[in-house]
């Protein structure tokens, strides 16, 4: 499947989704995407320049807030851990990301997860919640009440399943993970992030896991998906806890293309993508694509 | 809490062991020979809603009798009975203590109550599907001020309601009902009150009129019929009557006057009570505890030895309410541990976990039953141990990967690990599988892994007290 196909697919998926994500900024133009990277890795500098850089290469934010827009930025919050100890997204990048989308004249931007511990630890300790706040984000905690169950047309394993309204509904959905590892997935990137916005018993995602995290992630199509790689962790995940296992790895991935940023994000664990046997489920039913020959990447070391 | 003297006294009795707490209810005791039970007027935070109520229940009473005077003895048995089953190391005090029981009664049943409300109040209005923008940011903001962020539950909170209201409907039968006839406490003070040296209530017999106003508005039926005269043992110090007497006959004195009086008691209800409290301590003591349950009683990280820590234990449930908002791993038991162990905190390991980087529990125990752990130490101490149950663990039965134990497990390196090995599945086919199991060395029985595992019912994990270190000694191993 070549990238034109692919990006026929996409959007087509996308606007089958009821109620689903507005696909305009991203596939409305296919020349203006060609200009810029498919893919910027960004390494070596803090963390809130190296995402300026990313975002930069993939032709600035611009392109994908337009003033007005609700945006949803979505990190992992997922446990009751600080910053060095590699379990949530950077406190800096979601700061960052947030206050990059209001300069574009977004209405507001709002920053939540499903917790796995108790949310206002994971909040708190995190940091999230007090950055992202500073930076103008709209920062809440879950309600049940907003879970929406949605159809998923071309589910496999799931025909529907419960998604938190707030990011059915946006117009930007900026998907913010953070590069770990995972003994089930054997890594957590952004795909499997997108398990912070739905509700319903999610341990039963767990069998099968491929093919329902792949369905899930054809109804939420991030327009956008920075991963954090500033520090990883590369064992005991995705809680850690043990400083041991914290990789410092100063990179920052963004990617139009959820399979090419999660593919890229594995180089970095010594991984090919086809040892991830979510990446090839998502590649084959046309969620990305993680042959880099075929895209256009910009790397940039801000140490040089 | 620690300030009611009644639980110092009734713990030291039981553990024999003094404990610091025990001073300040001897200083607040102390007092009583000066200004008599001025507790019971002033500072109780039960008699507080007892009033409250009875102000409601007044339509009802009026013109009818408001005493029933032989009653006044009771609350000295149920003193006498505590007193004797703590002697005999049978804490009972956590039934019966007003402080206990206001505290118990709003952690359990009027909060989780009052939490209810108000959020299905908000879901309703939320279900209008009007102005929900603004309704959200109010759910948030009770969320951040009053309201738990997810919602709580008690085991038993109807029990605990139950017994509340029935306090307060006493008031129906008498104003104050609770305090006159059986609040152990009040007994504990009154007795003490007798023994005051200083005058108290003062009536000046030649100014007083009998008009009986002073009979009529007193709270405790403390006046007698001479209008004259009180028991120093039933004056709560309240000084109604001082304020309602018309000719101004009643004033209130700290001038010396040693006088005591006889409490209610007579002997052979003495005799009667010591030797009731006896058998229900015996029967407690005797009664058979299903060992299946024992095993699975869980207690909160730092608890005591369980022996002194069903003495320790008034059963307050400020841990379980404290722990409702975090981990919500803890309720009030049933009788998993005897009729001892009635109300006192344990793992519900399914319903929720406990907190890898919390350790309130300890922090607001009033007793010490649990005591106060540092952050670290709590991380490293053994709850109990969890273990798989392989006819329902998904791996196991099903030949199917799952690993959501694993993946919630908060110890730096995984007390849950697998093997990667060939399995045959139900249907014939073979499929390589990460088979979970459970490291004892490790794991220190959070729960954590009960709480998330997806198969519905008792779950593929059950957690036990094997492994358990309570305070002050080692883990049995």
């Amino acid at each position: 499947m070549n990238r034109r196909e692919f990006l026929r697919i996409a959007a087509a998926s996308g606007a089958a989704v009821a109620g689903g994500i507005s696909n305009g900024a991203l596939f409305g133009s296919y020349d203006q995407l060609e200009s810029h990277a498919r893919l910027a890795v960004v390494q070596n500098g803090l963390p809130a320049a190296m995402v300026q850089k990313a975002i930069e290469a993939l032709g600035g934010i611009g392109r994908f807030v337009k003033r007005g827009d609700v945006v949803v930025v979505k990190p992992n919050i997922g446990w009751d851990r600080v910053p060095e100890q590699a379990a949530t997204t950077n406190p800096e990048v979601v700061a960052e990301i947030v206050r990059l989308c209001l300069h574009a004249g977004a209405s507001k931007v709002k920053v939540f997860d499903r917790t796995c511990n108790e949310p206002r630890r994971c909040y708190h300790r995190s940091q999230i919640e007090q950055l992202a706040r500073q930076a103008g984000a709209e920062v809440s905690h879950i309600y049940e009440q907003k879970f929406k169950t949605a159809a998923i047309p071309n589910g496999q394993q799931l025909k529907s399943w419960p998604f938190y309204a707030d990011a059915l509904e946006a117009d930007v959905y900026i998907n913010v993970p953070i590069a770990k590892h995972h003994s089930l997935s054997r890594l957590t990137l952004g795909l499997k992030n997108t398990m912070g916005i739905i509700g319903g018993n999610r341990g039963q995602i767990h069998n099968h896991f491929d093919q329902k995290i792949v369905d899930l992630n054809t109804v939420i199509r991030p327009q956008l998906t920075i991963i954090d790689a500033v520090r990883i962790l590369v064992n005991n995940g995705p809680q850690g806890g043990n400083l041991n296992d914290v990789k410092e790895t100063k990179t920052i991935i963004a990617s139009i293309d959820p399979v090419a940023a999660d593919a890229y994000a594995a180089t970095l664990f010594g991984l090919r993508p086809t040892e991830l046997s979510f990446l090839v489920e998502a590649q084959k039913r046309g969620l990305g694509s993680f042959d880099f020959n075929q895209m256009k990447i910009e790397k940039i070391d801000l140490k040089a | 809490m620690r300030s009611s003297p009644l639980i110092g006294i009734a713990t030291f009795l039981a553990t024999k062991i003094l404990i610091s707490t025990l001073i300040v209810g001897l200083v607040i005791l102390g007092l009583s020979l000066l200004i008599g039970r001025y507790f019971c007027g002033w500072i109780c935070p039960l008699g507080t809603v007892i009033d409250l109520s009875d102000r409601l229940h007044q339509k009802f009473l009026r013109g009818k009798p408001n005493t029933i005077r032989p009653l006044r003895a009771w609350k000295y048995s149920i003193l006498i009975v505590i007193l004797i089953a703590a002697l005999f190391s049978t804490q009972v005090i956590w039934f019966f203590d007003p402080i206990v029981i206001i505290t118990r009664s709003m952690t359990a049943a009027v909060y989780p109550l009052i939490a209810f409300l108000l959020e299905s109040g908000l879901k309703l209005l939320l279900s209008v599907g009007i102005l929900q923008d603004q309704l959200f940011s109010l759910y948030d903001l009770f969320r951040q001020r009053i309201l738990p962020i997810n919602p709580i539950f008690f085991q038993q909170s109807m029990t605990f309601a139950v017994i509340f209201i029935g306090i307060l409907l006493l008031g129906l039968l008498a104003r104050r009902f609770w305090c006159r006839y059986l609040c152990p406490l009040g007994a504990l003070f009154g007795s003490f009150a007798t023994l005051r040296f200083t005058q108290g209530i003062a009536v000046a017999s030649d100014k007083c009129i009998d008009c009986g106003k002073c009979q009529r508005i007193c709270k405790m039926d403390a006046i007698n019929a001479d209008y004259r005269s009180h028991a120093r043992s039933e004056c709560i110090e309240c000084m109604s009557c001082v304020a309602v007497c018309p000719t101004s006959a009643i004033s209130y004195q700290l001038r010396p006057k040693f006088a005591p009086q006889r409490i209610d008691i007579s002997r052979r209800r003495f005799v009667y009570s010591s030797a009731s409290g006896l058998i229900a301590l015996g029967l407690i003591k005797t009664g058979f505890k299903n060992p299946i349950a024992t095993g699975q009683v869980v207690r909160p990280p730092g608890a005591l030895p369980e022996p002194e820590f069903l003495n320790r234990c008034v059963r307050c449930q400020e841990c379980v309410k404290i722990c409702s908002t975090t981990g919500a791993c803890l309720q009030p038991g049933l009788l998993e541990s005897g009729w001892e162990g009635l109300w006192t905190p344990l793992v519900n390991a399914r319903h929720g976990y406990c907190e890898y980087n919390c350790n309130l529990c300890g922090k607001v125990c009033p007793t010490g039953a649990i005591h106060p752990l540092e952050l670290s130490q709590k991380q490293q101490l053994r709850m109990g141990t969890a273990y798989f149950d392989k006819s329902r663990c998904i791996p196991w039965y099903r030949g199917e990967d799952c690993l959501v134990c694993e993946e919630h497990c908060p110890l730096p390196d995984k007390a849950i690990k697998f093997d990667i090995r060939e399995a045959r599945r139900p249907d014939g086919t073979v499929a390589v599988v990460k088979f979970p199991y459970v490291d004892e060395k490790l794991c220190i029985g959070c729960g954590i892994c009960v709480t998330k595992c997806p198969v519905p019912g008792p779950g593929g994990l059950f957690l036990t007290n094997a492994h358990q270190q309570r305070w002050g000694q080692e883990a049995e191993f």
